[in-house]
């Protein structure tokens, strides 16, 4: 089972293309939107600053990126080209498959996280309170995205074909803009700011955004994100083995 | 009746001692993919050390047969039992190693890595160089998995399904895209195999594979099992041998009709072609007459006319079963 997570991540670095977009898109994504924000420019109802604010929120928003498109693709073309059908006849277990996936997850994130923080730091000034929440908040946002990638996992065995695109699209975009990653819920109207707050994105930004204040993330937002992964992993290990059924 | 009548015991005789335990049993399994039925009532037991191959044309119900066997699908109906357990649990036991007709390996690894990935998945595996030697692919063992040809895939295959100890080895379609020479190459592993004393099971309809290769032909034909035999048994079925000879006197076409074993002749000029179920008797039956034939030839026909013959024929009896 160590094999196949060090061959996945092998493969995963070994292709260019996926890894130079994974990492660089978020870092691109955060100039451009926090670009004509101010140092002073303070997030509604927080004493949070707006570059910041959209470091955090970039971050987050590109380990989910590389969780939920990656693995979902990849995993939906494994499936149609019968790689999974050839490896259903070796003795790994499904949840061997659904961990390698997750691992590898894990390890595309790492550096778009690191290079969000690097690049919000050196072109739009940002600093933290204290040195210890920068290590702190990389850990948050990396441990985080896992819930993605195992999410990603999930639709690439719930759907397939031409399926699997439009349908990480709808999710991608509808937890982005409903979690607030793109702008904060808090200019939404009342009632979908209160279902953004129980979607895996919100309680995944609060994470780094209790941060950022200097506190500890909230155990609500902690419970929330272990309870999706549990339900992403399950539900992708359970799809594995349906498609067993099926295939 | 359809011709499996005609052959009673598999070809090994290992059904005759009654002894081992089967490896492969399969019990009135039936299987429909919507309104096509795929098998049907399908019994079917295979015996340690057996070489079989399964034949039949394309939707013949090769493949679904060998998906049910690997637990890649479930029957509607009917037991599938692999060593006595579920496929499933075979398989995680490491008892079976298995290689797929078609389906893409992993891309941007190595041939090596994906080997090795094999052996390590394996609760019995072998050294990764030991596989590689075997199947024939350690000149190409640090190319990547992509950039294969066909033929070289499908060694990279069989290589992932002999990476551990198994006791039972399938393949489908194995030597699909292979050229003569690495055909040859890979029969031999696959004979290595089976010296070692695993069960062998392929699906082929290259029909002199089958001929050449098994110990034991299992001719599939729409989803049930026409034959089941040795390969000589099969040909034998289907009035396998052709008989030429030249004669020197008048021809008694009467009494040529009369000869034993017969199942078609042809008479041009001197010139008698014969087709026989027992090419033995059916010379000796010449010579009896007390002719004496000039540039006598028996010849095989071949498990592909054989096999001809007895699809044909089972098809004929289902139109007038009408």
């Amino acid at each position: 089972m160590r094999t196949l997570v060090k061959l996945e991540i092998a493969r995963t670095l070994r292709n260019r293309k996926f890894m130079f977009f994974t990492v660089v898109y978020p870092s691109v994504l955060f100039l451009l939107i926090a670009g004509s924000a101010d140092a002073d420019d303070r997030v509604p109802g927080t004493r949070l600053s707006m570059p910041l604010y959209y470091m955090v929120a970039m971050a987050s928003f590109g380990a989910l990126t590389a969780g939920l498109m990656g693995n979902g693709e990849r995993i939906a073309k494994e499936r149609e080209g019968g790689w999974t059908r050839q490896l259903r006849l070796t003795p790994l277990p499904g949840r061997g498959y659904v961990g390698a996936k997750i691992a590898v997850g894990a390890v595309a994130t790492l550096p778009s996280i690191v290079i969000v923080f690097v690049v919000a730091a050196v072109a739009k000034g940002v600093r933290l309170d204290a040195a210890w929440e920068w290590p702190a908040l990389t850990a948050a946002i990396w441990a985080g995205s896992l819930v993605f990638a195992a999410l990603g996992v999930a639709i690439g065995y719930l759907a397939s074909g031409d399926a699997v695109r439009p349908l990480t699209m709808i999710i991608y975009f509808g937890l982005s803009i409903l979690g607030g990653l793109w702008m904060p819920t808090t200019s939404y109207p009342r009632w979908l700011e209160n279902i953004g707050d129980y979607l895996p994105t919100h309680a995944y930004t609060a994470l780094g955004q209790a941060i950022e204040l200097g506190g500890a993330p909230h155990a609500k937002d902690v419970a929330l994100l272990v309870g999706y992964l549990a339900v992403f992993a399950g539900g992708a290990a359970w799809l594995y083995r349906k498609d067993t059924r099926k295939a | 009746m359809t011709a499996t009548t005609a052959v009673s015991a598999p070809g090994t005789g290992a059904a005759a001692t009654g002894a081992p335990p089967p490896v492969v049993r399969f019990e009135k399994v039936n299987k429909a993919y919507g309104s096509v039925r795929a098998v049907t009532d399908l019994d079917l037991t295979l015996y340690p050390g057996e070489t079989v191959a399964l034949l039949g044309p394309n939707g013949a119900g090769k493949s679904s047969s060998l998906d049910l066997l690997l637990g890649l699908r479930h029957p509607d109906s009917g037991r599938v039992e692999v060593f006595g357990t579920t496929p499933r649990q075979a398989i995680v036991r490491g008892r079976v190693g298995a290689m797929l007709q078609s389906g893409c390996l992993m891309e941007e690894v190595t041939v090596r890595e994906l080997v090795g990935l094999a052996c390590d998945l394996h609760p019995k595996g072998h050294p990764v160089d030991e596989v590689l030697e075997r199947a024939g692919i350690t000149e190409i063992a640090s190319r990547k998995v992509n950039k294969l040809s066909g033929g070289q895939e499908q060694r990279v295959r069989f290589a992932f399904a002999t990476a551990g100890a198994s006791d039972l080895i399938v393949l489908d379609e194995p030597t699909t895209g292979m050229d003569v020479s690495s055909r040859q190459t890979f029969w031999g592993a696959i004979r290595e195999q089976a010296k070692q004393g695993r069960t062998i099971l392929f699906a082929t309809h290259y029909l002199e594979e089958a001929d050449a290769v098994a110990d034991r032909v299992i001719v599939l034909h729409r989803g049930r099992v026409l034959a089941d035999g040795s390969s000589a048994e099969i040909k034998a079925m289907a009035g396998a041998r052709r008989i030429s000879f030249e004669l020197d006197g008048p021809v008694d076409e009467t009494a040529l009709r009369a000869l034993p074993a017969l199942t078609g002749i042809e008479i041009s000029g001197r010139t008698v072609r014969i087709r026989s179920t027992d090419a033995d008797a059916t010379v000796h039956a010449v010579y009896g007459l007390g002719l004496y034939p000039h540039g006598l030839e028996v010849t095989g026909l071949g498990l592909e006319q054989a096999f001809l013959a007895i699809t044909d024929a089972a098809a004929a009896v289902e139109e007038s079963a009408r």
